[in-house]
């Protein structure tokens, strides 16, 4: 199974993933989830999600979840780009590309990708009310 | 021995910096270096029982024995997505 993954302060370009796109002739579902960044954060409305990251352990967490992923379903590849600093709301800061031979196991994966990340991977955000580089509120 | 240890997110917060090192007798745990930890920083205390732990890039359970260079993580629960 082949693997990117990205952390990035720079604003997800979907356009250029999509073209760098590699599928072969076997597979029928390439999957693409878009986590966004909503205007509400509990109770509070909020104008941006300042994520931090252990950048070290989250790419090995990363990592042993996509071997977790490659032992459980027949993926051919996945690629994941999770954004880092401050994410204005309706912006992506999670996106994830997943190939595989049908739907069913596309999305599984995918749904277990999202499970185990939110449960290992040293990613931390702390809600902003205002759009600009300085934390504003802890979480 | 000597270990280094790491806070992340809101911890850091709560101790006013990012990293501290730690003088511990030969065979402690993880557990017993978070005890420590929270014996010098005592607002981490309240999160004891949600705080994660990291030897280097793994997490490890309480009863893991430290080395001496050991760079441990304490951290509140990820949130990443």
């Amino acid at each position: 199974m082949k693997t990117q993954l990205t952390l990035t302060p720079d604003p997800i370009d979907e356009l250029a993933l999509i073209t760098e796109r590699e599928m072969s002739d076997g597979m029928g579902a390439a999957l693409v989830f878009h986590g966004v960044v909503r205007a509400e954060e509990g109770e509070a409305t909020i104008a941006a999600i300042d994520y931090e990251a252990f950048d070290e352990m989250a790419c090995h967490q990363f990592e042993l979840i996509f071997e977790d992923i490659d032992r459980q379903w027949p993926i051919e590849s996945i690629r994941v780009v999770h954004r880092i600093g401050v994410v204005p709301v309706n912006e992506t800061s999670l996106w994830i590309e997943i190939i595989a031979p049908h739907r069913a196991e596309a999305f599984e994966a995918c749904q277990f990708l999202i499970n185990a990340m939110k449960e290992r991977v040293p990613i931390w955000k702390r809600p902003k009310r205002e759009a600009s580089s300085n934390s504003s509120q802890s979480n | 021995m000597t270990i280094t240890v790491q806070f992340w997110s809101y911890f850091k917060d709560h101790t006013q910096c990012a990293t501290t090192s730690l003088e511990l007798p030969d065979g402690t745990t993880l557990g017993e270096a978070h005890t420590a930890v929270i014996d010098q920083f005592p607002a981490l205390g309240d999160m004891r029982h949600s705080t994660l732990k990291a030897v280097g890039v793994d997490y490890q359970p309480d009863d893991f024995p430290l080395n001496d260079g050991d760079e441990i993580s304490l951290f509140p629960p990820v949130q990443g997505g």
